[in-house]
């Protein structure tokens, strides 16, 4: 498997085709009447059938001078049962130091396991579990984009809607909140060639969004253009703080605040940020991110947009207050 | 080149498959989410982004102190569903909706509208 990453990536791509050739598709992030769409630098508190494709990232790095760096991602998500889900992201880089040979390859293939822990309508609760395993040595670790070795990130999500808030808050209740924090172990210590060591590292991150969909439908409907009823504001930011392991390098936490805007539409929704960073050593300038994401469990409800075990195929229960 | 490949194939066996379906939203409600009107509505009729399904849908209207005032069975026609009101004095009313749209997802909601000056 370290010999063969292209074989590996193949492999990888050829069981997601099988999946969506034969399972069913599964549900975005609902909780009661709250939509909590799909964010672009961190993760939502669902496990999903969906798919973001691409993802496109442009930042220029803390070296100095910096280099430009463009990032194209994609990654699948899909529910074995109801409340398990596995994820499959690769992203493909080129750094361009200015004057130096440009840089390009894969990153190490990233899986994730997931699974929802609680979703409590009423409150607008999402609770979720996961398991982040970066597979080193499935990228292009000879052009430095990717490590030998492999990282395993536990990571605990979370989203809350405030619409549970009383009537007299008014158009507070459309705010939401979802976060992350997972701790990454690599599972080396050292690297012999760069002579470092390894640290561990504490990822975190989160989101604010206003939800205009809940606005009109909630709260009050201002008959706003239906293009402004589709919108969701939303401010991200992502950090990771190097707790252990961590003699003679830096210390520093690194990270970015991204504020920007979601587009829900019925089958997928369009994203874009802002990308900036906190320090010097998280990156120069501001950045951009994109995102096209597909809700698989919309564009194919009754195949791939279920889950492959335990679906409801049989009729739905009737319904009551 | 296997890789892009690959990619490509599972993007257009999605786009090239996209069946008319999805979660109903909400898209408008008459009276309309969250307003006041001066005279007492006598029905509640609520629009959705996709057809629904009468036998596994509902919606129910309750006064200020929880009380039932919809009467008679929601009536569903394609994405609309309306129920009929009891005579509504002055006040503020919650209505509560559950609908199945006809792809099995399930969706729900609910939003006051007031009646008279309050």
């Amino acid at each position: 498997m370290l010999c063969c990453p292209n074989l590996t990536r193949a492999f990888a791509l050829a069981l997601l085709l099988l999946a969506l050739s034969a399972a069913e598709a599964c549900a975005h992030c609902f909780v009661g009447p709250r939509f909590l769409p799909a964010t672009l630098a961190t993760d939502d508190p669902c496990v999903a059938d969906e798919m973001s494709l691409p993802t496109v990232q442009y930042s220029k790095t803390g070296d100095v001078p910096p280099a430009t760096e463009w990032d194209i991602s994609v990654e699948l998500a899909k529910r074995i049962t109801e409340d398990f889900g596995i994820s499959v992201g690769e992203t493909w880089s080129q750094i361009r130091p200015p004057g130096g040979p440009t840089m390009a390859g894969f990153g190490n293939l990233e899986t994730t396991l997931q699974y929802q822990l609680l979703k409590d309508g009423p409150h607008e609760l999402a609770l979720l579990l996961g398991l982040v395993v970066e597979w080193g040595g499935t990228g292009a670790i000879h052009s430095g984009l990717a490590d030998p070795w492999s990282t395993l990130t536990p990571t605990f999500y979370f989203g809350k809607g405030f619409g549970d808030l009383p009537d007299s808050f008014g158009w507070l209740r459309a705010f939401a909140v979802t976060g992350q924090i997972g701790y990454q172990f690599p599972t080396r210590s050292f690297d012999v060639d760069a002579g470092a060591f390894i640290p561990q590292t504490l990822v975190y991150g989160g989101s604010i969004q206003y939800s205009m969909p809940y606005l009109k439908s909630e709260i009050r409907d201002y008959q706003l253009p239906d293009f402004i009823n589709h919108l969701i504001p939303i401010v991200e930011a992502q950090f990771a703080t190097p707790v252990a392991n961590n003699f003679g390098n830096s210390p520093i936490t690194i990270g970015t605040i991204n504020p920007g805007v979601i587009w829900v539409g019925t089958y997928f929704q369009v994203g874009a940020e802002a990308v900036i960073p906190v320090n010097h050593a998280s990156g120069t300038g501001v950045g951009f991110l994109g995102q096209l994401h597909l809700y698989l469990d919309d564009m194919f409800p009754t195949t791939i947009g279920r889950p492959l075990l335990g679906g409801s195929s049989a009729p739905p229960q009737q319904l009551k207050f | 080149m296997r890789i892009r490949i690959l990619i490509l194939s599972a993007l257009l066996a999605v786009l090239g498959n996209v069946a008319a379906q999805a979660h109903a939203f909400l898209d408008r409600a008459s009276p309309l989410v969250g307003s006041t009107v001066a005279s007492a509505p006598r029905e509640v009729s609520l629009t959705f982004t996709q057809n629904v399904e009468a036998a596994f849908s509902s919606v129910q209207v309750t006064d200020g102190n929880g009380a039932r005032v919809d009467q008679g069975k929601p009536q569903v026609s394609g994405n609309t569903m309306r129920v009929g009101l009891k005579s509504l004095s002055a006040g503020t009313y919650r209505v509560r909706w559950q609908v199945l749209s006809v792809d099995t997802h399930k969706t729900e909601g609910s939003f006051t509208f007031s009646v008279g000056g309050r």
